[in-house]
């Protein structure tokens, strides 16, 4: 195992059990949520994992975090396998992996103080040996979330916040415990533009400065630009195109990484361009395409993307993707 | 040492979550009077033997004329079939009908609290088999399971406690499994697990605290519910003889000739006992229902505030001359706050609307866009008012018609297309119907017939969904396709503007470029002026002609969708473009705007932008700046209301 | 096909259910204490032997289950008893040929006696029940229309009151304003009355009925107002009703074509559940007006300690709910095109 690679992820998948067709039929169905992907992270390194809803990019956010157990795969984490643990290992594996949510109405707990809130993983983990001890941990985690002075919001309760400071505290709380990777599902898509770029700002900061790893989960590949080292591209349970931001971004090789970045808005009416539309929408994952998963949806499709499912072709070091027109 | 050190602290934040609790409570007047009923009537319990001017048990000394005394300055309730005093049984009774209420109902309510709880939080097969019994106890007639089991047991008090208490947990149990699978399953439960957090710590500090709420209120739904049952198997004979209930006095009063005699006090009194006991608690739950799980109660049928006007001015009355085809003219809107001043949620708003037009109105969540629109329409939640402005379709005064005209012009002229198409389409009707429901209603030559079905058909085909959905329910479309359809809708009776409120909020980027371009091409196919109102600063550049930035509530900069990002003239207006991501130049970082967005209830004093702007200066957090026109072309007006712009007027 | 699925376990589930009540109903009346020969035939004047004698006419000498007895761990395996010749199982094969017993007290067969008084009770709730259901539902919508007015408050108010009558309170107080009115108290029909022409018959059913169908409808019209306000409340601020509105519906249409179904649904469910409660107001009111149902049934057999016919009334009130609430369930899936097209 590569030294190198902090968190490892190798052909992870997770199937749920779907509905049966019918009363009588004997086939079992599965909901191919995530179906075989592999990707490393390196220290206090930023990934983004980019893809439309049902790409199992929020399965495989919980999947890391170990609240589902994979069906397939290894997660390994600074070289030891955790994909199977009992809870006191989990329990201790949590402490360096924390997750911000999505949407920071839901995600916390409207009977909770914002000091109970931050206060809480200390508690559950047996941090800190006093009170005085653990409220300054507290302290410091709410200011380097941007909640100064953190004294006026201690006594506060989640509904008295706005979005943007509810989604500090989520932050806080996981900084509290001083992780060394943060999973980030979407932190910002339910925020006012304007509070959005404090958000990213801030989590691009905390790589600094406490040299935390970020998985940044998100549909918007508009939003990646700035902080992201490597952005990964899933599509249906797959990664379909991965490397460098700008190797992606600039460079993207995958037709459907193209159309992704062709629908992202502009903000400047004179840089308004063609726009490569898909037609329909992401098959349900219980019954995926043969071959390449693209293919019915494909703008630039041949006949062979039908039978077989394509490897991906690497450009450099860094840059790879999964299309059948790459190969040579 | 860890428990010790919190425990302290854990404890006053309790008294003080108490101390919340009561002050809502107080301000409760239907919980405050049953609360009051209540305590009448256990202190009456408590102080029994002191209240009552007869001893009850003191029938030695009855006489035959003792019987059914009707009341008297002696017997206030007269007297009963035994010639003991109502009025003293009645004190006396109201013991046991409270003993009985309250240890069948805690046992009641442990047993459904703790199956609920395990049932909800441990969920597969235990809460399979936990909810399967529970079921089948619900569905079994409950009183006569408890005539049953009380006529073949001895009829004391106790048995009587342990049957009501034994057989009526089961809706306790329902309702705590149902509140309890709901909390699980919100996000801060993953969060907690997320954090490391075991199983007790789960429920003791994230379920419990959600689950007591409606516990509390279903505890004295439970405690009327086994008064209401004591009383009853009493009733029926199934009493303790020996301990005098309410129930039992009726029951002794009916079966033994009140009834025939006329003795209507013997009868009538022990009732109201009941009825007193059992309303006060009912007051008390409703009170608590309203305290703990408060709901909004408004809707939107209930009745609308009339238009009003405050500086009518002379020019305002008519449309100007180039007559657009709509007109929005220094509209302002306001909510109406009980108790407290209005809040201003629009102030002055200007803009017109030419046909083909694609106009963008752009702010952030609570900027009033959403208030805005509405209005115009005049569905404005009932606490919002016009309170100046007009708008202008056509050269008619939208503000001035009465209910029946404006619903003439909803749809037909102007239709909406609404945020999160799942909820504006009625789940229980196809969209094939709905659709043609606007038909019926404003197009009454149209003919109902096979020509009302290839419309509708022509319609959905329109926005590419296939003629084989027509039929189908909401929930059997996908979020795509219910917005598409909710476009469909829109289009039924051939309107010129159609007003879409964030069509695109909460779809899949590839999905919302389908739609903006299915929009875009509707527009140039048929000729429609469309209102965009989005949040989102990328869309408006992509699709609009002119754009509308509001803030807080007022004009932040209205102008050509090139002038708004090329030369953008308000702060605002400047900071916003910068915080968007812009992929052309990646590496860049974000620049942010500090603070957040002004409540309507906290307005500030002077700009409301002041709070947030990198350039105010003094005059910007005392005096609200006015719109300033910075062009003179009529056909590309560039308006922005800042301080800074007075010069270059 | 899952919603074959799903109607296929409603029914299995039903038929469960009656199942255990079955079990559960023997049981109580053999595990209770007081040995039912012993307090159903306590006349002290008996011999010995005549009690043996009756013992053995109810079946009462037979073994109560197989083994049952031997259930203590150190008689295990000490069974000798035919199961076939058991209580239990002479009682379970006498249910599937339709008998419930004899009456101790008039040696009648249970099953005749209940067959005459089911209708009865059936014929009082459907009427109360209907009628509560309407008028519940009327005054919900109007409360919720007008949400926050004085009629809201008024009709809040007036159902929350209702809620808390005691049953049979409320029947006796309008059995008394009926004795002063002139209304027939007791029974359900005159006596004699047989002999009269078919119509006339009916509309003397109908008088007897009138005032304990008015005590039901006003104990449970109550709980339907409380429960159409609150469900119509949570339709109207749904999104749909703005679009409904935005459409340029009138009131009445978007009330008619837009709420009503959709508030509706809830209250079938509710009905469903509240079934095995509103038996017990059929009990109370049966009692105080002599209505000749299964709860004057049950009522009387209490005092005349006369357990089988307490026995199959219970089962058969416990039956006729839960085929009902299966009913209701299954409306509700009919008419929910949620769960329908699922």
């Amino acid at each position: 195992m590569n030294k190198d690679h902090f968190l490892e992820v190798r052909g992870l998948k997770k199937y749920f059990d779907a509905d049966r067709p019918s009363l009588f039929s004997r086939e079992a169905r599965y909901v191919h949520a995530v179906d075989g992907v592999d990707f490393t992270l390196r220290h206090s390194e930023v990934i983004a994992l980019v893809g439309e809803s049902g790409c199992g990019k929020s399965t495989l956010a919980l999947l890391l975090m170990g609240l589902e157990e994979p069906t397939e795969g290894v997660i390994s984490f600074d070289g030891r396998d955790i994909t199977h643990l009992n809870d006191r290992e989990r329990k201790a594996v949590r402490r360096k992996i924390q997750m911000v949510f999505q949407d920071p109405y839901e995600s916390l707990n409207p009977t909770q103080t914002i000091e109970e809130i931050i206060n809480e993983p200390l508690v559950v983990h047996g941090i800190g040996n006093n009170k005085n001890e653990r409220d300054e941990r507290v302290i410091k985690a709410m200011e380097d979330s941007g909640l100064k002075p953190a004294e006026v919001y201690l006594k506060r309760f989640p509904h008295e916040l706005s979005g943007g400071q509810r989604q500090r505290v989520v932050i806080a709380a996981a900084l509290v415990l001083e992780p060394e990777i943060l999973l980030a599902d979407e932190p910002v898509s339910m925020l006012d533009v304007s509070i959005r770029a404090e958000i990213i700002n801030l989590l691009a900061e905390l790589r600094i400065t406490r040299q935390i790893a970020v998985i940044f989960i998100t549909h918007d590949l508009g939003s990646v630009g700035f902080f992201a080292d490597r952005v990964a591209v899933m599509y249906l349970g797959r990664i379909v195109e991965i490397g460098t931001m700008l190797e992606v971004l600039e460079k993207p090789q995958h037709p459907y990484t193209k159309a992704l970045l062709s629908v992202i808005p502009v903000p400047n009416p004179r840089l308004r361009h063609e726009r490569i539309i898909l037609q329909g929408e992401t098959p349900n994952p219980i019954d995926v395409p043969t071959g390449c998963r693209f293919h019915p949806r494909c703008p630039v499709a041949m006949a062979t993307c039908k039978a077989s499912d394509p490897p991906f072709v690497s450009f450099g070091k860094t840059h790879q993707a999964a299309c059948l027109l790459l190969v040579k | 040492m860890e428990t010790t050190a919190q425990a302290p602290e854990i404890q006053n934040q309790w008294v003080s979550r108490l101390q919340g609790f009561w002050r809502t409570f107080s301000r409760n007047r239907i919980g405050l009077v049953g609360l009051a009923m209540l305590i009448v009537i256990i202190l009456m319990a408590i102080f029994a033997p002191v209240i009552a001017p007869y001893d009850s048990s003191s029938s030695a000394s009855v006489k035959i004329d003792d019987v059914y005394n009707p009341p008297s300055s002696t017997h206030w309730f007269g007297t009963d079939d035994a010639g003991q005093d109502v009025f003293s049984n009645f004190i006396f009774g109201s013991r046991v009908s409270l003993t009985v209420g309250f240890f069948a109902a805690f046992i009641s309510i442990i047993i459904g609290g703790l199956l609920g709880l395990v049932a909800g939080f441990f969920g597969g097969r235990m809460e399979n088999f936990l909810m399967r019994f529970t079921d089948i106890m619900l569905v079994i007639p409950d009183l006569p399971l408890m005539v049953v089991i009380v006529a073949l047991t001895k009829p004391s008090l106790l048995n009587i406690i342990f049957v009501i208490g034994l057989l009526g947990w089961t809706t306790t149990a329902r309702v705590v499994r149902s509140q309890t699978l709901a909390v699980k399953s919100r996000k801060f439960v993953l969060r907690a697990r997320a954090v490391g957090a075991g199983r007790g710590h789960i429920i003791s500090r994230h379920i419990l605290p959600l689950v007591m709420p409606i516990l509390v209120v279903q505890a004295v739904l439970v405690v009327s519910l086994a008064i209401l049952n004591e009383s009853a198997l009493s009733f029926l004979g199934l009493g303790d003889p020996t301990a005098l209930s309410w129930g039992q006095m009726l029951n002794y009063a009916f079966g033994r000739g009140a009834m025939s005699i006329g003795a209507w006090w013997a009868l009538l009194f022990p009732g109201f006992g009941i009825v007193w006991v059992v309303l006060g608690l009912t007051l008390l739950g409703q009170g608590l229902e309203q305290v703990l799980n408060p709901r909004l109660e408004t809707h939107h049928l209930m009745a609308g505030r009339p238009v009003v006007r405050g500086e009518a001015r002379e020019d305002a009355e008519k449309p100007t001359g180039k007559n657009p085809l709509l007109e929005v003219r220094n509209l302002s809107i306001n909510y109406v706050n009980e108790g407290k001043p209005p809040a201003r949620a629009v102030e002055n708003i200007s803009f017109t609307l030419k046909e083909g037009e694609l106009i963008g109105l752009v702010g952030e969540s609570g900027c009033g866009k959403t208030t805005l629109m509405l209005s115009l329409l005049r569905l404005l939640p009932s606490a919002g008012q016009i309170v100046n402005g007009r708008v202008f379709f056509n050269g008619k005064d939208l503000t001035a018609l009465s209910e029946e005209e404006i619903n003439a012009v909803r749809w037909k002229d102007i239709s909406i297309v609404f945020q999160g198409a799942m909820n504006a389409l009625n789940p229980v009707r196809t969209v094939g119907d709905q659709i043609q429901e606007a038909i019926i209603k404003h197009l009454p030559g149209f003919p109902h017939d096979q020509r009302l079905q290839e419309r509708v058909v022509e319609l959905l085909d329109l926005v590419g969904i296939a003629a084989d959905h027509k039929d189908h329910y909401p929930h059997q479309y996908s979020g795509g396709m219910r917005q598409r359809a909710m476009i469909a809708m829109a289009l039924a009776c051939n309107p010129q503007v159609i007003i879409a409120d964030e069509p695109t909020t909460a779809l899949d980027v590839m999905i919302q470029a389908q739609i903006l371009e299915l929009l875009d091409s509707l527009r140039k196919k048929l000729g429609l002026a469309i209102i965009f109102v989005t949040h989102d600063l990328g869309v408006v550049a992509e699709m609009c002609d002119r754009v509308l930035v509001m803030y807080g509530g007022v004009t932040a900069e209205y102008a050509d969708v090139d002038a708004i990002y090329n030369e953008p003239r308000h702060p605002y207006t400047q900071e916003l473009i910068k915080a968007f991501p812009d992929l052309t130049k990646p590496k860049k970082k974000l620049s942010s705007i500090p603070g957040y967005p002004p409540r309507l209830d906290a307005l500030p004093a002077g700009c409301r932008f002041a709070p947030r702007c990198p350039l105010a200066f003094d005059r910007c957090h005392t005096e609200q700046p006015p719109l300033h026109e910075l062009s003179n072309s009529q056909s590309a007006a560039h308006i922005a209301s800042c301080h800074l712009l007075e010069a270059s007027k | 096909m899952n919603r074959t699925r799903a109607l296929l376990r409603k029914i299995g589930w039903a038929i469960f259910t009656i199942l255990f009540v079955i079990v559960l109903n023997f049981f109580l009346f053999r595990v209770l204490p007081g040995d039912p020969a012993r307090a159903g035939i306590r006349d002290p004047r008996l011999k010995k032997e005549a009690i043996e004698m009756l013992r053995v006419r109810f079946g009462l000498d037979k073994p109560v289950i197989n083994c049952f007895e031997s259930l203590n761990p150190i008689q295990l395996g000490s069974c000798t008893v035919n199961p076939l010749d058991t209580q239990f199982f002479i009682y379970v094969r006498n249910l599937f040929q339709g008998e419930l017993g004899i009456s101790y007290h008039t040696n009648r067969p249970v099953a005749d006696i209940l067959a005459e008084r089911l209708w009865n009770t059936v014929l009082l709730i459907g009427a109360g029940q209907i009628l509560s259901i309407i008028i519940g539902v009327v005054f919900g919508v109007f409360a919720a229309w007008k949400a926050r007015t004085a009629i809201d408050f008024a009709a809040v108010m007036s159902s929350l009151l209702v809620w808390s009558l005691p049953t049979f309170w409320l029947a006796i107080i309008l059995l008394f304003w009926g004795s002063n009115n002139g209304l027939p108290l007791a029974g359900k029909a005159t006596p004699g009355s047989s002999s009269l022409p078919l119509l006339q018959q009916w509309a003397d059913i109908g008088r007897h009925m009138l005032l304990p169908t008015l005590t039901y409808t006003i104990v449970y019209m109550g709980e339907y107002t409380l429960i159409m306000r609150s469900s119509l409340m949570d339709v109207l601020s749904e999104d749909y009703i703005l679009t409904a509105k935005a459409k340029g519906l009138s009131t009445f249409q978007i009330l008619k074509d837009h709420a009503l179904k959709n508030a509706m649904l809830p209250l079938v469910t509710v009905i469903a559940i509240n079934l095995g409660f509103t038996v017990a107001g059929a009990i109370q009111i049966e009692t105080v007006f002599s209505w000749p149902g299964l709860g004057l049934a049950i009522f009387e057999a209490v005092g005349r300690r006369d357990f089988p016919v307490l026995q199959g009334a219970f089962l058969l009130i416990a039956v006729a709910v839960i085929f009902a609430n299966l009913i209701a369930d299954l409306t509700y899936n009919f008419l929910d095109p949620r769960v329908k097209t699922e």
